[in-house]
């Protein structure tokens, strides 16, 4: 949940740019790293999103605990593919009497796969970590995602912390009176959990409601307004989607 | 050669993929080729589409209806974020709630919901990704939502009681996710080789995991149905999920 802290996101140079500009970049890096044939595009994005996030301070924690799962899926595909796809064989160890064969071309495919979530995760990493939601959302309302989709995220970015605190207190109240300790217990204590924070979604839904109309609220919510997008904006995208773009094709 | 490969294949599913499914219902970014990651964006969107239609013509009655959605979005958010032990995989994983919002508020605004929950998921925890989250909402939204809700509604239908049809309702949701999940990481990942044997692989490596979570998941949601139904009948009755004269005391 760190991840989410809305502080990390400002005052550095990547804040600049404009959030409509950042989105293109990265749909168009995504697209490009997906359909590269190959590594070697998809890892120096890697190191190409680990520079920008590191220039603007994201603390490094953070920064591995992004990359925790993905890379223990990409560790799962890669043994798969190396034992089990492929037929030029790499080498063989005899384990228990069973021959394992790693198969060279299915090293090949694994490490291709695992550098493009590698990849993937960098660029949408560095997106995440250099814009606030609310602008994303902003700049997805320009590029004419309907409104409702809008208004519900910006709605649910905002309770979650809310609605995670009272889990986290019910969770932690459930615990001091071994409300995990046996699997039976710990499933009525889940249920009762989850069945609370659907009571208070409820419940505030109400209050928010009263309290947004009393604010205004007409039953859409306003959005940032997005200035006509900057010439230098525009030429800076160009230019760095050009150079990858010449990267890719090589 | 072949039967020492199907071997091998058995250890690496049996002792490393469960581990692994337990982050699977998010399928990572990147894993899906760019056609894959199309194809199930497409066949994503006319539910989202028509999830969003509902929302507007629902909103357009109950003006508190946005704000729910919002909030419901937060809690399937927060539901499949949550990290569950499952004692027979020997690790931890996590519910989808996709389910419980089917049955709540109904399918096509459950999809609506799970867009939500998976996007900001995407951008800011990876679990999941932005070329995947087609391929994610047809397999949590689409077929959790649907599953769920259609469960729910049939056993309630033949006069079951509704501890036992939400209950059920969150155990099909769940193990109709993981069968989409199943389709969409072999389809993606399996190269030249043939789509069943790889299919039939990825699902029984998620069997450890998925078959107590599923279990799991119709407590959860078995849990939240009977609270609602002792505390607030009215919310039950309001979302059309039982009628005024079930909960008349």
């Amino acid at each position: 949940m760190e991840t989410l802290f809305e502080n990390l996101k400002r005052g550095h140079g990547l804040s600049m740019l404009d959030v409509r500009a950042k989105i293109a970049i990265a749909l168009v890096l995504l697209v490009m790293n997906m359909s590269y044939k190959g590594f070697v595009f998809p890892l120096m994005m890697f190191l190409i999103c680990l520079y920008l996030c590191l220039i603007i301070k994201i603390p490094i924690k953070i920064f591995l605990l992004r990359f925790s799962e993905p890379l223990f899926i990409v560790v799962v595909i890669l043994i798969l593919k190396v034992f089990t796809a492929g037929n030029e064989v790499l080498f063989s160890v005899k384990i228990n009497g069973i021959n394992l064969i790693a198969h060279k071309d299915g090293l090949m495919e694994g490490l291709t796969i695992g550098s493009t979530i590698v990849g993937g995760v960098s660029i949408v990493a560095a997106l995440g970590f250099s814009t606030t939601f609310t602008e994303l959302m902003a700049g997805l309302s320009w590029f004419r995602v309907p409104k409702g989709f809008i208004e519900i995220s910006l709605i649910a970015y905002r309770y979650i912390f809310v609605l995670l605190e009272d889990a986290m207190v019910i969770y932690n109240a459930q615990k001091n009176r071994l409300g995990y300790t046996t699997i039976k217990v710990g499933l009525r204590s889940f249920g009762t959990l989850v069945g609370s924070l659907v009571l208070k979604a409820f419940e505030n839904s109400q209050n928010i409601t009263i309290s947004m109309l009393q604010r205004g609220y007409d039953g859409n919510l306003p959005l940032i307004k997005q200035n006509k997008l900057k010439s230098l904006d525009i030429l800076l995208s160009l230019a760095f989607l050009s150079v990858m773009g010449a990267l890719w094709s090589i | 050669m072949n039967s020492y490969k199907t071997f091998f294949l058995g250890i690496i599913v049996f002792f490393l993929l469960p581990v692994n499914a337990a982050y699977a219902m998010h399928i990572s970014e990147g894993i899906l080729p760019l056609k894959w990651a199309l194809i199930w964006f497409i066949v994503a969107m006319p539910f989202v589409a028509y999830g969003l239609y509902q929302l507007n013509k629902l909103s357009s009655v109950d003006i508190s209806f946005k704000p729910l959605v919002g909030l419901m979005a937060a809690v399937v958010f927060i539901i499949s974020c949550m990290p569950i032990p499952v004692p027979t995989a020997g690790t931890c994983s996590h519910p989808c709630g996709t389910g419980l919002s089917g049955i709540l508020v109904g399918p096509a605004i459950s999809v609506l919901i799970t867009a939500v929950a998976l996007l900001i998921q995407a951008l800011f925890l990876a679990h999941g990704g932005l070329s995947t989250w087609g391929a994610d909402i047809v397999s949590m939204g689409v077929m959790g939502s649907f599953a769920g809700f259609l469960t729910f509604k049939v056993l309630k239908r033949l006069k079951l009681n509704i501890v036992i049809a939400g209950f059920m309702g969150g155990l099909f949701a769940d193990w109709a996710t993981y069968l989409t999940t199943s389709v969409e990481l072999a389809s993606g990942i399996k190269g030249d080789s043939p789509f069943l044997p790889l299919f039939w692989k990825i699902l029984l490596a998620f069997i450890p995991t998925q078959l107590p979570l599923g279990i799991l998941e119709g407590a959860m949601t078995a849990g939240m149905v009977v609270l609602l139904y002792k505390k607030r009948p009215d919310i039950l009755v309001k979302m059309r999920i039982l009628k005024p004269e079930e909960v008349a005391i």
